[in-house]
């Protein structure tokens, strides 16, 4: 029925509007005359029951979030990127658009035709309350209206274009569930348009007047409390979400107090979690960048914050009742949540980046896995042996120390000693790895060519990455505050490192225990000083592909492309810079068993390798690690596989390579 | 039941080991310390008996000050209670006198199983759980793989050689000594380190060290005795002093 109705409106507007305009039609707008005491007083009864039926529904989810725990970590500041936000994602829509262009333009459409229309429907019902403020005929009105009628056009057929999509196109990240709710909501946006716009075709006086005016208010009073009882809230909240979300890219707040495990039992989710799973507005943008959704597993950043939202409509904000579906399989919303789920996750930020509604799913996920991990729940033969191996060794790989120290003989690196200007910080990869120490070496070659000293450390444990993102905040801490004694006892300034996982942990996330040393990614020391580092000719096609830490997590996208063009000709791959996909090791997921379903790795080395590239570019020891089988698996003839660091330094000359070595250049 | 686990502080595996000045011992400066290994597992096994059974693990360990890191580990791992027998002369103790000072605290708390790693990361001697159960005069087993308790007593598997294993019924209370990889170990949690601050640790004074019946005589790290010698002349001479050499010095020809 609803489809009937929307083809026959559909064809009369553009008909009336666009080639007869002639006969009743006229640039102002009918209002009705006048209204009898009775149809005030039906109007105004009309207006109570609407808004009580709103606040029936809304009052609920207003006291969930208002009564979820406070945000210790909270603050306002800062408000001028709060305010850019605002005015840059909700306002400009430019989230919205830049992501998905055609149904983004489409919303935005809707949505400023929803501002425009602010004026039009508060005077259109101060009319049935005989308090009209805004005269068709007064120059105003006559501008204002024709304004409005624009919008009008637009609201109708961005919201038609949106129905088309959402119950014709059906992208499969609208998931399988078809919601007859938005065909309503979407309908009613169309009658309120229509009926808008009906008022210039009628003459004034005449009964249809008065018709197309009771059709649009009652269009509005039921489309008020149908709002808070779907997705369509985000009309009422996500403004003020985008507003108040935490600052940053992927932060995950401290614990507070004493009995802060994480997100183990309703109690524990903050307000500004419930703020944000309210505004859901399921359109699905996580689920289409996510890696793990992708790739067969269950997690679907999407039902986390619905999850956490049916979790609070079921149990409310104070329940003891644990968050994770394996502990509560006798609730309704047992399927959402669950830790299998949760430990999926790559954290590779896609889904936050993508939200357009301010959800920061990330913290969620790794806030469930905080609960699961500080409380031991998670059991996990492969997080176990890696948590014991942080714990006693010091290193992800659980590798002798001594390994490291025989790498750092062997490649003669000087120790930091403060006369150097930078601390080279190898990280596990670049210290254990054999593939991250010939990235390591190379660097360093890079470092002694421009003749920048540097050292490191005698000794160095993990930061503490894997365990951070796992939710082990024991292992966490004890690893950033061993590394922030380790920089303030060896007087370090500045840190350079091959991994963005250590840049960003260091950088961010030891914030919690103490200030680091400024610290940068080699892609942005060597892009700084590239005019000095030799131009190679070969012409060589090389794919870089972001890293998450680096792109998303650290806004970090021309430089190593610069040092990609330095060595060679730069291909983009389909998902590049922001919409890049996840190697699969993030998250600390790189240390843990095989996957369900497909491996992340083969899905993003099978496009690497598509573009026909003869190399590929990577700027993180993880992605490099990850992609060295999965490369091998998917293609034949598979691309060189190389890091920044290895395409700058095969152009170095080789004079500069034997007087590293500080003997045997009479050989040369 | 009631588990008490005797568990010692070690150097850490991948520490940089320096003899002494003295040559008595290795230099402790510098060094960080952890759980002796073996007693890892051996801790492990009481958590999972207690899972299972129910009843009270008590961590004892013997040691200056800086071993209460590694009691408060045990106990944010799980275990209930710890024992601190204060004693800053282990050196100077020997398996003997070590094992007494344990049983003493151990007696009067009357267990009805001890476990303890089956030898340590640095002396490696395997007798500390055996005297010690000698001493409170309790049957023992070692090298145990696996503890199941029946009603009354244990069930218990020893790893013998070969890949041969023996099962052995036994009744409580008992003192086993444990293999390392016999369970998997737990990590540490932030909830167990919040819980270990409540939990009790005591402090006893270890007894005055009697003379020991051993005593540590020299510690050094294991010499190089590759010796190379190079032989000259030409091929011939060198052929024939080699095959003198492989005749007579290493009798292989």
């Amino acid at each position: 029925m609803v489809d009937v109705t929307l083809a026959a409106v559909t064809c009369a507007h553009p008909s009336g509007t666009m080639l007869f305009p002639a006969m009743w039609v006229s640039a102002t707008l009918a209002e009705p005359a006048h209204f009898s005491w009775l149809e005030t007083g039906l109007l105004a009864a009309g207006i109570v029951i609407s808004l009580a039926l709103f606040f029936w529904r809304f009052g609920p989810i207003l006291r969930n979030i208002l009564h979820s725990k406070q945000d210790a970590d909270f603050s306002l500041h800062p408000v001028g990127r709060r305010v850019w936000d605002f005015f840059w994602e909700v306002l400009c829509q430019g989230k919205v658009i830049r992501q998905r262009p055609l149904p983004g333009l489409a919303h935005a459409f809707v949505f400023w035709g929803f501002l425009a229309f602010a004026l039009v429907s508060s005077n259109h019902i101060a009319n049935g309350l005989q308090i009209g403020f805004l005269s068709p005929e007064s120059s105003l009105g006559k501008f204002y209206f024709l304004f409005a009628a624009a919008w009008a056009l637009l609201v109708a057929v961005g919201i038609t274009g949106l129905f088309i999509r959402r119950f014709f196109v059906r992208p499969i990240w609208f998931g399988k569930k078809v919601s007859i709710e938005s065909g309503w909501i979407a309908f009613l946006i169309f009658l309120l348009m229509v009926s808008y716009l009906g008022a210039f075709f009628v003459s004034p006086g005449g009964a249809a007047v008065k018709a197309l005016w009771w059709t649009h208010t009652l269009t509005l009073l039921v489309f008020l409390p149908l709002i808070p009882h779907t997705k369509h809230l985000h009309l009422v909240i996500s403004p003020v979400t985008v507003f108040l979300k935490r600052d940053g890219f992927s932060n995950i707040p401290p614990l507070s107090g004493d009995e802060d495990f994480g997100l183990v039992a309703g109690k524990d989710v903050t307000q500004l979690i419930s703020l944000q799973v309210y505004s859901c507005v399921e359109c699905g943008r996580c689920t289409e960048h996510c890696p793990a959704a992708n790739s067969g597993k269950v997690l679907n950043p999407k039902e986390i914050a619905l999850g956490v939202r049916s979790y609070l409509n079921e149990l409310g904000p104070v329940s003891d009742v644990a968050l994770l579906a394996e502990a509560r399989p006798e609730t309704a919303f047992a399927n959402l949540l669950s830790m299998e789920a949760a430990f999926e996750c790559t954290t590779c930020g896609a889904c936050e980046y993508q939200c357009p509604v301010g959800i920061q799913h990330v913290p969620v996920i790794v806030g469930l896995r905080r609960g699961a991990t500080n409380t031991g729940v998670w059991e996990d033969t492969y997080g176990t042996k890696l948590f014991l191996a942080l714990e006693k060794n010091g290193n992800a790989l659980g590798l002798s120390a001594m390994e490291r120290d025989k790498f750092i003989q062997k490649e003669a690196f000087p120790i930091f000693d403060g006369t150097q200007e930078y601390c080279l910080w190898l990280g596990c990869m670049g210290g254990y790895d054999p593939k991250g120490r010939e990235i390591i070496a190379d660097f360093a070659r890079v470092m002694k060519y421009l003749g920048t000293t540097f050292g490191v450390l005698k000794k160095e444990k993990c930061t503490g990455d894997p365990a951070r993102r796992l939710g082990n905040d024991l292992v966490f801490q004890t690893l950033a505050e061993a590394g922030l004694k380790a920089f303030e006892t060896a007087k370090v300034q500045k840190i350079v490192a091959i991994c963005p996982h250590c840049v960003r942990t260091i950088a961010n996330d030891w914030r919690e225990y103490g200030i680091a040393p400024e610290i940068e990614h080699h892609s942005e020391f060597m892009a700084r000083h590239k005019d000095r580092l030799p131009k190679q000719a070969s012409g060589e096609s090389i794919v870089y592909h972001d890293p998450c830490y680096l792109g998303r997590y650290r806004d970090v996208y021309e430089a190593p492309r610069e040092m990609v063009r330095q060595a060679g000709t730069l291909v983009e791959a389909p998902r590049s810079h922001e919409r890049s996909f996840c190697c699969g090791a993030g998250g600390g997921l790189a240390f843990l068993g095989e996957e369900q379903g497909e491996r992340v790795s083969h899905i993003r080395a099978a496009e690497l390798a598509g573009t026909g590239a003869q190399v590929v570019g990577t700027a993180c020891p993880f992605c490099n690690t990850m992609f060295r089988d999965a490369l091998a698996e998917v293609s034949t003839a598979p691309p060189q596989l190389l890091d920044i660091a290895q395409l700058t330094a095969r152009a170095l000359p080789k004079m500069q390579e034997t007087g590293i070595m500080d003997q045997g250049t009479g050989e040369q | 039941m009631k588990i008490l686990v005797a568990i010692k502080q070690v150097p850490e595996r991948d520490a940089q080991v320096h003899v002494a000045a003295d040559g008595k011992w290795i230099d402790e400066s510098d060094l960080n310390y952890t759980i002796n290994e073996p007693d890892a597992y051996a801790l492990e096994e009481a958590l999972q008996l207690k899972e299972k059974t129910g009843g009270e693990v008590v961590v004892v360990c013997a040691g200056p000050e800086r071993v209460t890191s590694t009691l408060r580990e045990a106990l944010a791992k799980g275990a209930d209670r710890a024992i601190h027998i204060e004693a800053d002369d282990l050196g100077s103790r020997d398996t003997l006198g070590v094992a007494q000072i344990l049983a003493d605290a151990m007696k009067s708390e009357s267990p009805d199983l001890i476990l303890t790693g089956l030898q340590s990361d640095d002396l490696g001697l395997g007798q500390t759980g055996v005297v010690m159960a000698e001493l409170l005069g309790i049957p023992h087993a070692t090298i145990i793989m696996h503890v199941e308790a029946t009603g009354s007593g244990l069930k218990v598997k020893r790893e013998l050689e070969d890949g041969w294993f023996q099962h052995v019924e036994m009744p409580l209370p008992a003192l086993l000594t444990i293999q390392s990889g016999g369970n998997k170990l737990r990590y540490a949690t932030l909830m167990g380190i919040k819980k270990a601050k409540t939990k009790e640790t005591k402090t006893v004074q270890a007894a005055a060290a009697t003379a020991p019946a051993i005593a540590l005589d020299r510690v050094y790290l294991p010499e190089k005795q590759k010796k190379t010698e190079m032989l000259t002349g030409t091929p011939d001479q060198v052929a024939a002093k080699i095959v003198e050499k492989l005749k007579f010095e290493v009798r292989v020809i």
